[in-house]
């Protein structure tokens, strides 16, 4: 699917330079055009008229800039036009009302559109880097681009073929983009596909797939993460914590709240935050622990919010050997039948569940060492992972007496986001000795495994 | 439907691998018993109807108690009535949450704090029937009940069941006459119906003539006034092989050894007025001539306490609906719309009818377990009580609530006592063992006694024994042609009346039903049974239905034969209620068959193992949109 619809693109992409340097027919603009314009539709509250979209008629901001940018428009006749005007427009700064405003000067400089897909393709591309790749309305405003009723087949043997194949791909694949960002259409959008290319145009089949796939899909993940991740380090962090620890009982602690202090000497002391999560049944595997076998401090582990990684540690033990488990020894007279007051716990019968009624299966448990407790911090050293296992010794007295190992990989950061992590892995090779630490510390790995 | 059941069940024969083993017939092997209780089980009416076995000498006739004794109630009956409906102010009591000393003056002078005590400890010394009898009148406040209850039924039943001679005659002359007032306390913070987590402790002393008991227990009806407490507590014991070990002791414990305090009483729902709060022991020493019984055998005591006393709230259901009835007949009868009465609205009526056939089937069943436990030796009537606490509880509830609903509006507010009722009788589903743990019970109880018997067969079939299935399946296919369920209830020997020989074979066929479906239940599931909470209330529902079933016949037939008045009425009811009950078992028979459509079990558990994993209503409001 993918693959065809590249070679499709590709194929338009040299189809458009042909058609670019053949002056364009421009029988079908004028038969529209020239028609006279049908009244009013309705759409909501908003009447406009129909060749032209709302946009347009929009009262437009600073009319000398536009016409400025209009000029030089006109000026520059070659391919790379439209990205160019979103580059000169987005000189100040690159969003929406930036966006909108090239797509005005666009839609005002020629009334027939000419090279309009052109431009449409070049807005889709430049969408993300204007941050406008979530917002319906722009794609609404970009559709609106399209002259209306032109491409609307008007007889059987325009509809059975694909009448204005290129703009309709070009709409296509706006919505393509749509999809692929999880924007659902709106009614604006249908009743503007349904004016440009018809009732049954390609577009408008796309919309309705659209209509029926994405709001089922919408709620299908059942732990969403929100687009916009808040920005301040402890609620980030506790949104992660309880994220991967998805129990309801574990409570959060915040250990140290980030803080900056000159001491006298004039340096600046940075308290980073610590942030800790631990369920109940954490606190009492913990007090259990056996105090002769350390408990490690791991990490850092990374977690992915949808563009944004962030770190958290464990504090973990090895797997108990089987030798060393201390069995709860019931009492054989309070537990059994006797055990509850009111009714037979159990009956004593030589019968079990039959085949037929045995519906449980083989799950093959891959037993793991226990996690007691997880945490994000601000900085990933010692001595501040130190101060979390300190705080935690209020809820866990026993970690008094257990040896605490550290084993901290060397990620530092807290915050990453994915140019961050290609930007470091770019320019920073690591040190040697760095490499052999981790090195060092999956051997360590992988014999524990073995062990 | 029992067919397709045969089918399946031979199928599932093809599955196993060992074939004709020597054929063997019937023989259970028989373990050794591991019953919950200690007394000797002589009646076992209800569990054998888990075998499908009716003894009918155990429930017909229906139990009649002797003139003189009816004389002696009839005594009794009218001074208590009268101090009930002129001197108790229930209203006061509930709004002032406490029973003012004259009332409480009044109820010891009557001697209802020892109703159920032997003469010679200063007791009335009254049998399980006339205590039913008194239980009717004393439930006109809910308050009183609870309080008397939880002093005779619980408090002071350790002494009276496993008390030595000595413990008696100290404890039970004070609390036969009200001076002293008696509490029970098992449950602990952590301890509902958990033995294993009472975490109460008493400590020997060095000398070994005191115990210090240490510890607190919760929601002890009468914790704040009583003086006396009987105490579960976990005590060290060294058993055979020397070691030590925690076993739960009983003990009579005086508020005067000090160390005993009681909280805050706890703001209640409803029986308002009754006192139930926080009790605490610190370092208080009892001495070890006051354990009941044996150190260690606290266990056995209190379930056997509780079983006993269960029985006591048997009647009170049924008395206060009787009185409501009275109360709502009298409204319904006066207030006209649209120039009717409302008693001649077909839905007021139905509501009539409803509540007449609850008390009947309360009664019934309660006197009936009365006159069961009042026989000669010590019959085992834990299950027979337990299912009459449930479905007159349940009953209780459903009965007040439409009285209520009879008067709309009215009945809604403090003016009319109907709310103040039904605040009351919500415990009554809550106390000495909530339903659903006595559902367990009843069903459980069942289980294990009819499983003891059919393991053998059982086990014979699922080896693929062709006698034993040849046999079974001859049994299944008479039973389903033929309909031959009869257990000489009716005919020509029979004791039910023939003129309600339609309910009794009914009945008959119920019970039928009810052994084979309980057969293939344990064929099914094994000991695994116990986790199979959602059939195990149906199989309590079909046993509690049963057995009313069987009480309202016994009544009815009684009734016409000795010619009481309105007997023609009691047919009527009796008739009523046993097909009612005959549609409903032969439901809850059909889902508990195998691949029954009827069942819907698998869907609830997923609803419910959603619902809690998230802890909270999960569906999107209907408001919301996607697009």
């Amino acid at each position: 699917m993918k693959i065809t619809r590249f070679l499709m693109r590709t194929q338009h992409a040299g189809w458009i330079t042909l058609f670019v340097k053949t002056p364009i027919k421009p029988s079908c603009f004028h038969a529209a055009l020239l028609r006279p314009p049908i009244p009013r539709i309705c759409i909501g509250q908003e009447a406009r008229w129909i060749h032209c979209g709302s946009t347009v008629y929009k009262d437009k901001p600073d009319n000398s800039d536009l016409s400025k940018l209009f000029e030089n428009e006109t000026k520059a006749k070659s391919l790379v036009t439209h990205d160019d005007l979103f580059e000169r427009t987005a000189k100040d700064a690159k969003n929406k009302a930036s966006f909108n405003r090239v797509v005005d000067v666009f839609n005002k400089q020629d009334i027939r559109r000419r090279g309009h897909v052109e431009f449409i393709y070049a807005a889709l591309q430049k969408m993300p880097e204007f941050g406008v790749e979530r917002d319906l309305a722009v794609y609404n405003k970009l559709l609106d681009v399209f002259p209306k009723e032109v491409f609307v087949p008007r007889n059987f043997i325009q509809r059975m073929f694909n009448h204005y194949p290129r703009q309709q791909e070009c709409a296509v694949q706006v919505l393509e983009q749509m999809e692929n960002y999880g924007i659902v259409p709106n009614v604006e959008t249908k009743v503007l596909l349904v004016q440009i290319f018809g009732e049954k145009g390609h577009p408008v089949r796309k919309y309705q797939r659209l209509m029926y796939w994405l709001p089922k899909f919408k709620h299908i993940n059942p732990f969403p993460v929100p687009f916009e991740l808040t920005q301040d380090p402890i609620d980030l962090a506790r949104f992660s914590l309880t994220r991967i620890a998805n129990d309801l009982d574990a409570k959060i602690t915040v250990y140290q709240y980030p803080s900056t202090d000159v001491t006298e000497t004039g340096e600046e002391v940075t308290q980073p935050h610590i942030v800790g999560i631990q369920g109940p049944e954490q606190i009492s595997l913990l007090a259990k622990h056996n105090p002769n076998r350390p408990v490690f401090v791991e990490g850092p582990f990374p977690l992915w919010l949808r563009k944004t990684c962030v770190q958290y540690y464990l504090l973990r033990a090895d797997l108990v050997p089987p030798e060393e488990r201390v069995q709860d020894e019931p009492d054989p007279e309070l537990v059994g039948p006797n055990q509850c007051l009111f009714y037979p716990w159990q009956i004593d019968l030589d019968l079990s569940r039959d085949m037929g009624d045995d519906f449980s299966y083989d799950v093959e448990d891959v037993e793991e060492g226990p996690v007691y407790a997880m945490c994000m911090a601000g900085q990933g050293d010692q001595a501040t992972l130190a101060r979390w296992i300190c705080g935690l010794q209020e809820t866990n007295p026993i970690l008094g007496r257990i040896p605490t190992v550290f084993r901290l990989e060397s990620g530092s950061r807290e915050l990453q986001t994915a140019a961050d992590v290609q930007h470091d892995s770019g320019q920073n090779s690591q040190s040697g000795s760095e490499q052999e630490h981790i090195i060092e510390e999956e051997q360590l790995h992988s014999q524990r495994m073995k062990q | 439907m029992n067919f397709s059941r045969l089918l399946s069940i031979s199928r599932s024969l093809k599955l196993s691998t060992s074939l004709f083993p020597p054929p063997a017939r019937l023989t259970a092997p028989l373990q050794p018993r591991r019953s919950v209780r200690t007394s000797p089980s002589s009646a076992a009416y209800a569990k054998d109807l888990f075998l499908g076995k009716v003894n009918q000498k155990e429930v017909f006739p229906y139990p009649e108690i002797s003139n003189e004794e009816l004389q002696e109630i009839n005594q009794f009956v009218p001074p208590v009535e009268k101090f009930f409906s002129e001197e108790v102010d229930s209203k006061k009591i509930d709004e002032e949450a406490f029973i003012p000393p004259e009332t409480m003056d009044g109820l010891k002078a009557l001697g209802l704090f020892g109703i159920q005590i032997p003469e010679e400890y200063g007791g009335l010394g009254l049998s399980n029937t006339m205590f039913a009898r008194l239980g009717e009148i004393i439930s006109m406040d809910g308050a009183i009940t609870v309080t008397l209850a939880a002093h005779q039924s619980i408090g002071l039943k350790g002494i009276l069941l496993a008390g030595t001679e000595e413990q008696k005659a100290k404890y039970l002359p004070r609390l036969a006459s009200g001076e002293h007032i008696a509490a029970f306390c098992l449950t602990e913070p952590g301890s509902g119906s958990d033995a294993a987590s009472i975490q109460c402790r008493a400590k020997l002393t060095e000398d070994g003539k005191h115990f210090l008991l240490n510890g607190s227990k919760i929601w002890i009806s009468n914790g704040g006034i009583a003086e006396i407490m009987t105490v579960f507590a976990r005590t060290e014991v060294v058993d055979k092989d020397g070691q030590k070990k925690d076993k739960i002791t009983a003990f009579i414990v005086e508020k005067a050894f000090g160390g005993v305090s009681c909280g805050k009483p706890e703001d209640k729902l409803g029986i308002r007025g009754s006192n139930t709060c926080e009790v605490t022991f610190e370092d208080t020493k009892v001495p070890v001539e006051n354990v009941i019984g044996q150190v260690g055998d606290g266990f056995k005591i209190a379930v056997n306490i509780l079983n006993s006393g269960r029985f006591s709230m048997g009647t009170a259901g049924a008395g206060m609906i009787k009185r409501l009835i009275e109360m709502t007949a009298e409204y319904a009868g006066t207030r006209k719309q649209f120039n009717r009465k409302l008693s001649e609205f077909g839905m007021i009526q139905e509501k009539f009818a409803l509540m007449a056939q609850y008390a009947y089937v309360m009664e019934s069943m309660a006197y009936l377990t009365a006159g069961i436990m009042d026989r000669p030796g010590v019959p085992d009537c834990s299950l027979e009580a337990a299912m009459v606490k449930i479905f007159s509880s349940e009953g209780a509830w459903i009965c007040t609530s439409e009285a209520l609903q009879v008067l709309g509006g009215l009945g809604y507010t403090k003016n009319y006592p109907y709310e103040r009722y039904l605040r009351d009788c919500r415990i009554l589903q809550i106390f000495e063992g909530t339903n659903e743990i006595l559902r367990m019970f009843v069903a459980l109880t069942g289980m294990q006694h009819a499983g003891k018997i059919i393991t053998g067969k059982i086990k014979e079939m699922k080896k693929g024994n062709v006698g034993t299935v040849f046999e079974f399946c001859k049994q299944k296919i008479m039973e389903n042609l033929g309909k031959t369920a009869n257990f000489g209830l009716t005919g020509k020997d029979g004791v039910v009346h023939p003129s309600l020989a339609e309910s009794a074979t009914m009945f008959e066929e119920n019970v039928v039903e009810f052994s084979s479906i309980v057969e293939s239940l344990l064929y099914r599931y094994g000991k695994t049974i116990v986790d199979e909470q959602l059939l195990l209330k149906r199989v309590a529902d079909i046993l509690i239905h049963l057995y009313a079933m069987t009480a309202v016949l016994s009544r009815a037939s009684r009734s016409i034969s000795i010619g009481l008045r309105n007997h023609d009425h009691e047919v009527l009811l009796a008739n009523n209620f046993c097909k009612d009950a005959y549609f409903k078992i032969n439901y809850w028979t059909a889902q508990l068959q195998r691949h029954s459509p009827e069942n819907n079990d698998d869907n609830i558990k997923k609803i419910a193992q959603f619902v809690l994993e998230k802890r909270a209503y999960t569906c999107s409001h209907p408001l919301d949109r996607t697009f």
